[in-house]
């Protein structure tokens, strides 16, 4: 357990925080605009609210 | 990972939601209860602990503080700057406020801020200016409290605040075992404020010898009110410690 | 058209969307006439009249309850009811329970008013009620998520609409910090004491009082924003996909930066620079918003110059932009040491309150009136007049409010030439009345507004009883 440790000091959490938020910002960022065919899909849905009349 | 099992997830979604907004507290508050240094532990020479929760006409007091949003106009939290150390004294300390159910630090000056009130000005001052501010500061814009002086305290509850107060982690003393340590923590005089069983009475003994509203035959909401704006910011007394002291805990 | 009005109605449950929005109206300009009321006794103290029940430090709780829960809750829970319905196809899946919350919604709003003059206090800012209108608050709260889940559960498109989502995160986040702001031990049937003391219990309460702000009066009027613009507008947002990235983006960060209403007190330094570094991050995400609303609008400009109720919509994401842009430069350590404590503070959340979800609000409410009633609204120059007195009286507010502000927080720091400070505090006080006045008077003008909405809303109403059902669209067909 020791390597627990680690975790418990703020010179090492900070930067395994950063890249661990960085990294899922990215990969949220990468899943919306990576694909074109998903693109398309996604933006479809934009007209949810002009078709419920 | 597929977004579009999210949007149509919906427990999937709920889940990742509260996810997302749970870390940060998690992470800013949850340390707050652990971290050693949060609140100073501070002691005279003696060993003996400088601040010590409210008496019971102190608390008192403190509620109808609260009763009355008084810290919708006052904070109680002296900034580290060198225009509030001339104005209002040394800057606050979090151990200042560890008896504080609930905290009243404010957010707003709309008033002077009243962190270290405490023994600035007399008694009789203090009655006055809370029945008639303007007669005493012709530009406040602070209301007339003047029932404050004819409403008399009620007494009789002050044992169950309390036991609600020891509920919360004040150490409020309901046995002998609690009394002797607060004896050894806080002194013999103030243990025996903080004794519940003698609640009423001390309550009622402080407001009599006390003459915070001048008036010792009744027991006011005044009084209370006087008592424990006395009270505010003299408990720690930093001619006797070394005020680098605290930087570390910044 | 006639047929499928009446069809619509049967489909989805508007009566409880009506309610609602009536009684967001009412509270609306209850909670801003107690503004008006507060404003002028700073400016004119006398107006205490030496009433207990109706000092100052009394009667502000009852003005932030109102105008939060009574006028932005109502118009939330109007607004997130008749959109939930709208956009899953489905109706709500119980009449009943969503009555539940309309009763208990109102009865809370009453008793914390009640509790405020009477002096129940916690002492919490925004959080004044006493431990058992929170406990009916959580029990309203619960039923409320069951109805709102549960009518997603019924949708008959797998997809859930962007704005929804922005409702599911103000449901789940307001239940977290009711809880655990609230947490209290009671010694009498009314009254109690917080649970926390001093530094846990200010960073308790921040938490919740600024994402009391993020997600009640911001990522909720989102959801608000995300269906009626495009809704108003006639066209689809934006971009979907930055809507999807601004929404995670926003409702992660909010959470971190509470702390900084707590700058240089006595809280640990690690937790208000943390604060800080989110609030600027913050700045994103929330421009993201006003961009995806205001793009919506790109090749219908033309729009604004007629329709007043886009007017209102789009004035509002402009507030929303310039509010936070103005926070997160508030959040910086060195602005804030300035900022803190004046009435430059009371002046950044109003142009929030007032310019962003007042404004979002009212152009909802008249989006949606018609639409309820099935009828057309009494009169359009009339919101034409409300828009510009919202407009005017937001901007004399905030103006009067950045100058007293930073007025203020020059004074309290000046020094004389012998490094002593300059003024005593009540001249700081004694500074401030003209702009305490020009104040109320930004809130009277905004409040004018109000009552205007109030009665062309009212009228609007009557005529669509006094004709019969679907009267209109079929003498107009």
């Amino acid at each position: 357990m020791e390597w627990l440790m680690w975790f418990t000091r703020f010179e090492n959490t900070k930067p395994v925080a950063l890249l661990i938020f960085f990294i899922t910002f990215c990969a949220i960022l990468f899943y919306v605009f990576g694909s074109k065919k998903r693109s398309e899909r996604l933006e479809s849905y934009k007209n949810m609210p002009l078709q419920d009349d | 990972m597929d977004h579009g099992k999210i949007e149509k997830n919906l427990g999937l979604m709920l889940v990742l939601t509260m996810f997302a907004i749970s870390i940060g507290g998690l992470v800013e508050i949850v340390p707050l209860f652990f971290i050693k240094g949060t609140i100073e532990d501070v002691r005279n020479a003696e060993g003996i602990k400088m601040v010590r929760p409210y008496t019971p006409l102190e608390q008192r007091g403190r509620d109808i503080y609260v009763r009355e949003g008084c810290y919708l106009c006052h904070s109680q939290m002296i900034r580290p700057f060198r225009d509030e150390a001339m104005r209002y004294g040394h800057y606050s300390l979090a151990a200042e406020s560890q008896y504080d159910h609930p905290f009243q630090w404010g957010s707003k000056r709309t008033g002077p801020d009243l962190a270290r009130v405490g023994k600035k000005y007399s008694n009789e001052w203090q009655v006055q200016h809370l029945i008639a501010p303007r007669s005493m500061v012709p530009e406040s814009v602070m209301p007339n409290y003047p029932w404050l002086l004819s409403t008399a305290l009620d007494t009789s509850d002050m044992a169950s605040r309390m036991k609600a107060l020891r509920t919360t982690g004040v150490p409020y003393s309901i046995n002998k075992a609690e009394y002797d340590n607060n004896v050894k923590e806080f002194g013999e005089d103030v243990a025996k404020q903080l004794h519940i069983p003698d609640a009423q009475k001390n309550l009622i003994e402080q407001a009599q010898t006390g003459k915070y509203d001048g008036n010792p035959a009744d027991i006011t909401e005044m009084d209370a009110m006087v008592a424990y704006l006395q009270v505010l910011g003299t408990m720690v007394d930093f001619s006797k410690l070394d005020s680098d002291n605290f930087v570390k805990f910044r | 058209m006639a047929s499928v009005a009446i069809g619509s109605g049967e489909q989805y449950n508007y009566d409880i969307v009506r309610k609602f929005t009536i009684m967001a109206l009412i509270w609306g300009a209850v909670g801003m006439l107690v503004g008006v009321t507060i404003a002028s006794q700073l400016a004119w103290p006398y107006l205490n009249f030496d009433i207990p029940y109706i000092t100052f430090g009394r009667l502000r709780p009852v003005h932030t309850g109102a105008v939060i829960f009574g006028f932005g809750g109502s118009a939330l829970f109007a607004t997130s009811y008749y959109i939930v319905q709208r956009t899953c196809q489905a109706r709500l899946i119980s009449d009943g329970m969503a009555s539940f919350t309309f009763w208990g919604w109102q009865a809370i709003i009453v008793l914390a008013a009640l509790g405020d003059v009477m002096g129940y206090s916690q002492g919490r800012e925004y959080a004044e009620m006493e431990w058992p209108v929170d406990l009916l608050i959580t029990v309203v709260w619960v039923a409320y998520a069951i109805v709102y889940i549960g009518t997603i559960m019924k949708r008959k498109e797998p997809h859930i609409y962007v704005a929804n989502w922005f409702y599911l995160a103000f449901i789940l986040a307001t239940a977290l910090l009711h809880i655990f702001n609230n947490l209290a031990i009671p010694f009498s049937m009314t009254q109690s004491y917080p649970l926390f003391a001093g530094a846990q219990d200010a960073m308790t309460q921040w938490w919740y009082g600024h994402n009391a702000v993020g997600f009640f009066l911001t990522a909720a009027f989102l959801g608000m924003m995300y269906y009626f613009v495009p809704k108003q507008a006639g066209r689809p947002i934006y971009s979907y996909r930055l809507s999807i990235v601004h929404f995670w983006a926003l409702i992660f960060m909010y959470m971190w930066a509470g702390s900084h209403h707590l700058h240089w007190t006595a809280i640990p330094d690690w937790t208000s620079t943390l604060a800080a570094t989110f609030s600027i991050m913050l700045l994103m995400p929330s421009w993201g918003g006003m961009i995806n609303g205001i793009m919506t609008m790109s090749g219908a400009w033309d729009k604004l110059r007629t329709d007043p109720i886009m007017r209102f919509l789009i004035v509002a994401l402009s507030f929303y932009g310039m509010s936070t842009f103005e926070g997160p430069m508030m959040s910086l350590k060195d602005v804030n040491a300035l900022s803190h404590y004046t009435d430059w503070t009371v002046g950044h959340v109003h142009s929030g309150a007032l310019g962003w979800v007042a404004m979002i609000s009212f152009g909802a409410i008249y989006h949606m009136i018609p639409r309820l009633w099935d009828t057309k609204m009494h009169s359009t120059k009339l919101i034409n007049v409300h828009f510009w007195l919202a407009t005017i009286g937001t901007l004399m507010y905030i103006t009067a409010m950045w100058i007293s502000g930073i007025m203020q927080g020059l004074m309290w720091r000046a020094y004389d030439d012998f490094g002593n400070l300059q003024y005593s505090f009540a001249e700081s006080v004694a500074a401030m009345h003209p702009y305490y006045a020009m104040r109320a008077l930004g809130g009277a003008v905004f409040l004018t507004g109000m009552l205007l909405m109030l009665y062309n809303c009212f009228m609007t109403i009557r005529q669509a009883k006094s004709m019969p059902a679907g009267g209109l669209a079929a003498s107009a067909a």
